[in-house]
């Protein structure tokens, strides 16, 4: 998987677990940038993304995730297991 | 020992710093610290200060054990599993079995004797640091510390370990090592710790003395007004007191190299209930964060939860109810946390229904009312909500609230009088409570670089003064409460 395709992918989930299809993510979004990404909607995002690459995140990788970069290259870090 | 005492600002802490900066490498100044801290402990606790370091020893062996074994399936969760039972047990014998037994004899109407122990200061931060470390070392955030003396620094650390901030090991565990001290750093860090000083002696004292007379006086004398009155000092006395608090904590940190994360900033601004949990007691707000509610959202009971409920009553109802569930376990373990005493989970429970109902659909309700009523509506709920904190006994309560909303009391004529007489201090304290200064620095700085030069030029005057206050209060005053023998 590419990274366009991967930001594909997560830019859906995105879109979805939100209600906002306006939405587009890039390496650099934090949670900040989008509206409604809190800690209580962190976690349906993270397993909106486990859900979407057929991967488990650690509890590590829920805590210390700061943008969407992160997210992104924990995933394919995931994916490539 | 206390951060607002005179043995404290003119005997222990000059002694420390004279120590720690002639000493000549960090070995030498871990070594002082770490000294001085367990003497601080001992000082208040002189048996207690064996827990401590057992608590600290058992989690350095479970981490190590972790480590050590971190590819077998079973034996790093049976560490964890073996740090939280150690560590809430202990919590649980010396802070809760006076509660438990209690509660069980009102439930069963039997009469076991109710043990009182002796709560053993900080075991509540201690606690829960040593065990956010062990959760740390679990989930691979940051390498074992293989030396227990350095681990025992961490929790030690007379700065924290008695009222907070929680610290985290992962935030400072590079800085045990390397710390950089100088003269701008050590500056820092002794205004912030006048400041919080000056927050703690100056407004939080004179607001609990107050607040005592009004709280604590029975409630057929109250007005309606003399009892709203009572819960904005007591409300202002809790955030002077623990906030100022964590800034000496901050503050005594920076003078030695470290950098602990903010507690607290600016709670009464905020505009709803979760916003205030994210401006109040922060490292406790983000303790139960990731060692509560995450764990508990990605556990595979919620996730069951979750699925069920998105086949029978759509997506929303599959994200929502698993939230809900975590949230009432974290708020209710939150009451917990602050007392042995089932009005706290009351509290704890109060603040969690708000957060759920703004979740669900009162966020997007307040969002269309003006900012003031927005303000108003959290001032409301958060003074309320420090009612329920303050009767411990929670029987007087319930009358307490009767005279809030206008049942029973009586007139009470002297409530002009008070308010009146007190009324330019009220003015400053409520002026505190805003982010005033941040403001004032930000517009400063914006105008030309010659008044930045001139604020940094302040500092120390200013300093000295704060300082000269606070130890003239402190020299005259009795009424100088330390809050924290709760916890």
């Amino acid at each position: 998987m590419n990274t366009n395709e991967l930001y594909e992918r997560l830019n859906m989930v995105f879109c979805d677990v939100f209600d906002d299809d306006s939405i587009k993510v890039g390496a650099a979004t934090v949670a900040a940038d989008i509206d409604g990404w809190d800690s209580l909607m962190h976690i349906t995002l993270i397993q909106a993304v486990e859900d979407e690459f057929s991967i488990r995140l650690a509890m590590k990788d829920v805590v210390s995730l700061k943008c969407v970069g992160d997210l992104a290259e924990t995933v394919l870090a995931r994916t490539s297991k | 020992m206390v951060f607002s005492g005179l043995t404290f600002i003119y005997l222990f802490l000059p002694v420390n710093l004279i120590l720690y900066y002639l000493s000549k490498n960090q070995t030498w100044r871990n070594t002082v610290l770490i000294c001085l801290s367990l003497f601080f402990y001992a000082w208040g606790e002189p048996f207690c200060v064996l827990l401590l370091m057992f608590s600290t020893f058992l989690d350095y062996v479970n981490s190590l054990i972790i480590d050590r074994y971190r590819s077998h399936p079973l034996i790093p969760k049976l560490m964890v599993a073996v740090s939280v039972i150690v560590n809430l047990g202990i919590l649980g014998i010396f802070k809760y079995s006076g509660l438990i037994v209690s509660s069980f004899n009102a439930v069963t109407g039997l009469a076991f004797p109710v043990p009182e122990i002796a709560l053993p200061i900080g075991i509540s931060f201690y606690t829960f640091q040593t065990l956010s470390y062990t959760i740390d070392i679990y989930r691979d955030e940051v390498p074992a510390q293989r030396n227990y003396f350095k681990l025992l620094l961490y929790v030690s650390m007379f700065h924290q370990l008695v009222a907070g901030p929680i610290v985290r090991y992962s935030h400072i565990a590079n800085e045990i090592d390397h710390r950089q001290t100088n003269m701008a750093e050590l500056s820092s860090g002794i205004n912030r710790f006048v400041i919080g000083l000056a927050k703690k002696v100056i407004i939080a004292n004179t607001c609990g003395q107050l607040a005592t007379t009004y709280m604590g006086a029975p409630v057929g004398n109250l007005s309606t007004a003399s009892a709203w009155f009572g819960l904005f000092v007591y409300s202002m006395q809790y955030y002077f007191d623990f906030s100022g608090y964590s800034d000496m904590a901050i503050g005594l940190g920076r003078m030695f190299g470290f950098h602990y994360f903010e507690n607290f900033n600016y709670p009464f601004i905020s505009r709803s209930v979760s916003e205030y949990w994210r401006r109040w007691h922060i490292s406790l707000g983000s303790w139960f964060k990731d060692y509560l509610f995450y764990p508990l959202m990605m556990s595979q009971g919620l996730r069951k939860v979750g699925k069920a409920a998105k086949t029978r009553f759509g997506k929303r109802a599959g994200t929502m109810i698993p939230t809900v569930i975590a949230l009432s376990v974290v708020w209710f373990a939150t009451g917990m946390w602050h007392g042995a005493s089932w009005n706290y989970v009351v509290w704890g429970l109060y603040f969690g229904l708000f957060i759920i109902l703004e979740m669900l659909f009162l966020d997007k309700l307040l969002e269309r009312l003006p900012r003031l009523l927005r303000h108003a509506y959290l001032i409301v709920v958060v003074m309320i909500g420090f009612g329920i904190f303050y009767f411990e006994d929670i029987s007087g309560l319930l009358p307490f609230l009767g005279v809030l909303f206008g049942m029973g009391g009586h007139a009470d004529p002297t409530i002009m009088l008070t308010i009146g007489s007190n009324i330019f201090f009220l003015i400053i304290a409520v002026l505190f409570c805003t982010p005033v200064m941040p403001w004032l620095r930000k517009w400063c700085i914006g105008k030309d670089a010659g008044c930045e030069a001139f604020i940094e030029m302040m500092h120390i005057p200013l300093n000295i003064l704060l300082l000269v206050i606070c130890t003239a209060y402190l020299v005259g005053q009795t009424y100088n409460p330390f809050m924290y023998f709760r916890f």
